[in-house]
């Protein structure tokens, strides 16, 4: 029997590419105010971002629940013995508890694995993909979380900010606190290191922040697979995908939109790419 | 989710159960914040010694009654209050107990109206209140829950986000209230305190118990950033003495009498109670006199006097311990005040004063590199004169230097917004000295006497301007000046130009100068900055 895998809406693993996974994805919540919506399913993305600029109410994310994940083990369950589950961060948010907690709960004799990836965004997706296609080849649960465990390292995710308002004021700044305060305005680089938001560098403009992102790609050599993300910039999205193409295959690019729940802390115009490094032989 | 008209005892009772709970999680971070008004680290640990005496008092009131539990607990804050915050927060208690009186149970507009009595309560305890404090806070929040109130929002879990949000807000704000803070870079941490106590109520009506056991109250981060170290701040203030606190219970004991007469003895005084019981607490060089005058007064309960220079000192253990592990350090040569705030705001570790005709000395240099915590140092020189004496510190220390050679103020800030935390000293070297080589410098000031120079001839005050170092032009007036500069530039490629204004020049003739431009060249970025720098009227970053 395949080991089944979760993973949560945070992977920005959406529509089409979760059904080609064959993966249940865990929706976290956006709260504006009183209402509440499930990561991607109640709320559209666009709407969300539409709404995040002009709504007066500072949107709120929160984890999902338990029962959330025990609901996907029990189904799951019914066809499975083994679960892998791969979180977000558990230092940006309490879904790796959630995942935990669910475990205990349920009963009968599927064994659960729980890895926190310490990252997020695409950054956990490639490495959700990635340990997909090693459990298609046949690894065993355990192999698997071995096999998550050395993708954490393999996996790197850089961001460029407009802003650093909504992550200052969600409080998941981290060590980018630093980069709070300046007199002189700036571009913020990012990254998620060891599961907190951790500062790179700074550049003066959204071009020369782009230009960024693009370069540091050159700085690996062998790559598995990479990621172009965006919150409401599109267009961005496809021109730097269209020139990262002159050094890897266009085609094997994944593009994906940022979760509204990272773009209530990234802010509109964020940028992310996400670059898998290949395994040494 | 579902709305909430009306809670009684047992409710107001679990929302600080659940309050102290949430305090608990982050009281030694808000320990870390505590600089005012003596940076000895405790606030946290006092808020959630008084909170948990509160809780304790709760559940001794005589029935389920909201007044009943809110005199309870007031009374319970009174008898546990340690440190300043403490004690500031048991009369926020004792100001919510006296809105309760007589009440079964409370609607918002209750809330609320005991909330302005909470921040009236707590400024009068004080006889010196300051703003940018806790105070500051509860009385935001009163306003906050007043106008919420108005609105006609009878809702209690959204008056209580209300009050939350404003809490988090002023916290936000104190730094620009308080200087220490501001210096610091930290916010208020009795501030902070409430604003976490509210926000574990709030959770609790929010029904969010059980979530926050994996969760963690989060510390608002200021819009200000640390411009000293923190052994700099109040170093050279006097000796912060004894904090000496107790209770004093009696007969009939007249509050006001005791807050004058000790006024005299010490700083940071509170007297807050009744005729039977008052807390008093003081920052006094001699607390044997302060308890011979209560003596004479009533008994004495929970004495308690600890020195706060040791206090201090482990405060600053507790800093070292806390501060990041940055282990490059930047020290700039800057002189301005809005240079000094751009180079520190970015991450500059130090800033040593000098730049054009006011080099600093190398043992000026040599005391900054000692000072910062980092065993690696890149040094910004940020002028010609001053290359050689940044040459020389590394012969006199154990630290590894790297000086990064910057000539001008804009080659210095493209130098330290290019630093890298990903990457080691040397490769940070490089990319920030690639980044310095790439900015076009333009300095303009006005010419110390006639004379030829380059081809231009120049009458004494006239003035001129440096593309990079080099004389280039010269005019009668700063913008044309600016003009003959910027012409000889390939502005095609340009993003950005920053205006640093001189310390001669007003706010608005830099503005005046950075529409100009932004007129002429709409196609770039024009940021103005009040640098106010000596000598250069202005300096201008082309990138």
């Amino acid at each position: 029997m395949a080991v089944k895998i979760i993973t949560d809406s945070l992977s920005d693993i959406t529509g089409d590419l979760v059904k080609k996974l064959r993966i249940n994805v865990v929706p976290l919540y956006v709260r504006f105010g009183e209402e509440v919506y499930r990561d991607r399913i109640e709320m559209t993305t666009d709407e969300f971002y539409r709404r995040l600029v002009t709504d007066t109410v500072f949107p709120s994310t929160t984890q999902p629940t338990p029962h959330d994940f025990l609901a996907i083990y029990q189904e799951l369950a019914k066809e499975t013995d083994e679960i892998l589950v791969i979180t977000l961060s558990s230092q940006l948010s309490g879904t790796y508890q959630s995942a935990l907690q669910a475990k205990n709960l349920l009963e009968g004799k599927c064994r659960i694995e729980i890895v926190d990836s310490q990252t997020a965004g695409m950054g956990l997706g490639l490495i959700v993909i990635s340990t997909v296609e090693a459990a298609r080849k046949g690894a065993s649960l355990g192999e698997l979380v071995d096999f998550v465990q050395r993708a954490m390292g393999r996996s790197h995710l850089i961001a460029y900010f407009d802003t650093l308002k909504y992550l200052a004021k969600g409080g998941r700044i981290g060590k980018a606190q630093g980069f709070v305060g300046s007199v002189l305005s700036f571009k913020p680089i990012l990254t998620i290191k060891d599961g907190v938001m951790s500062p790179v560098t700074r550049l003066r403009s959204r071009a020369a922040g782009i230009d960024y992102l693009y370069n540091s790609v050159a700085n690996y050599p062998d790559i598995e697979a990479l990621a172009v993300e965006h919150c409401t910039t599109p267009d961005d999205a496809e021109a730097l995908i269209e020139r990262l193409g002159s050094f890897f295959p266009r085609e094997r690019i994944y593009q994906s939109t940022i979760s509204p729940v990272v773009g209530a802390h990234a802010g509109p115009g964020a940028l992310a790419i996400t670059v898998l490094e290949a395994e040494k032989a | 989710m579902k709305q909430v008209n009306s809670l009684g005892g047992q409710d107001l009772r679990e929302m600080f159960v659940a309050a102290a709970g949430w305090l608990e999680k982050s009281s030694s971070e808000i320990d870390a914040l505590n600089v005012f008004p003596v940076p000895d680290g405790d606030t946290g640990t006092n808020m959630l010694l008084t909170m948990r005496s509160l809780v304790e008092e709760a559940y001794r009131a005589p029935d389920h009654s909201a007044a009943a539990v809110a005199q309870a607990m007031a009374k319970g804050a009174l008898l546990g209050a340690r440190g300043n915050s403490g004690v500031i927060l048991s009369q926020i208690l004792r100001g919510l107990a006296q809105g309760l009186t007589e009440k079964e149970t409370f609607t918002a507009v209750e809330l609320a109206s005991a909330l302005q009595q909470s921040a009236a309560t707590a400024y009068s305890g004080l006889s010196n209140p300051v703003e940018g404090t806790i105070l500051t806070v509860i009385k935001d929040v009163a306003a906050a829950v007043q106008a919420q109130v108005s609105g006609g929002g009878d809702d209690l879990v959204l008056l209580m986000e209300a009050a939350v949000d404003a809490a988090g807000e002023s916290v936000g704000n104190t730094p620009n209230l308080l200087q220490v803070l501001r210096e610091a870079g930290v916010v208020d941490a009795g501030g902070q305190g409430l604003y976490t106590i509210l926000e574990g109520a709030l959770r609790y009506l929010r029904g969010e118990v059980e979530q926050m056991r994996f969760r963690k109250p989060q510390i608002i981060v200021g819009n200000v950033h640390a411009t000293k170290l923190p052994e700099m701040i109040a170093a050279d203030e006097d000796p912060y003495g004894y904090c000496t606190e107790f209770l004093l219970k009696g007969e009939k004991i007249d509050t006001d009498r005791i807050k004058k007469k000790l006024e005299k003895k010490g700083e940071s005084l509170i007297v807050v109670g009744d005729e039977a019981a008052v807390r008093i607490h003081v920052h006094t060089l001699d607390p044997g006199e302060v308890l011979t005058y209560a003596a004479d007064r009533g008994t004495m309960h929970q004495v308690s006097i600890r020195n706060m220079d040791e206090q201090h000192q482990d405060y600053l253990e507790m800093q070292k311990e806390k501060t990041p592990a940055v282990n490059i350090g930047i020290i700039a040569v800057v002189v301005g005040e809005g240079l000094t705030e751009v180079f520190t705001s970015l991450g500059a570790s130090a800033v040593v004063p000098g730049g054009q005709t006011m080099n600093p000395s190398t043992k000026d240099l040599l005391q900054a590199v000692e000072r910062v915590v980092s065993d690696k140092i890149i040094m910004l020189p940020n002028n010609k004169n001053i290359m050689a004496t940044a040459n020389q510190v590394q012969s006199l220390t154990e630290k590894t230097i790297a000086v990064v050679p910057t000539i001008t103020i804009p080659q210095g800030v493209a130098a330290l917004l290019a630093f890298d935390y990903e990457v080691n000293l040397e490769t940070n070297t490089q990319l920030m000295q690639k980044a310095a080589s790439v900015v076009k410098s333009i300095e303009i000031t006005r010419a110390a006497r006639a004379t030829q120079l380059g081809g231009l001839e120049i009458k004494k005050k006239q003035p001129i301007g440096f593309l990079d170092g080099d004389l280039v032009a010269v005019a009668d007036s700063t913008d044309d000046v600016l003009d003959q500069v910027l012409v000889r530039l390939d502005l095609g490629k340009a993003e950005v130009v920053t205006i640093y204004g001189g310390a001669d020049i007003e706010a608005d003739e830099v503005e005046q100068m950075g529409s100009g431009l932004r007129e002429k060249y709409p196609q770039l970025q024009i940021e103005v900055i009040q640098g106010g720098q000596p000598h250069y009227d202005y300096i201008v970053s082309v990138e």
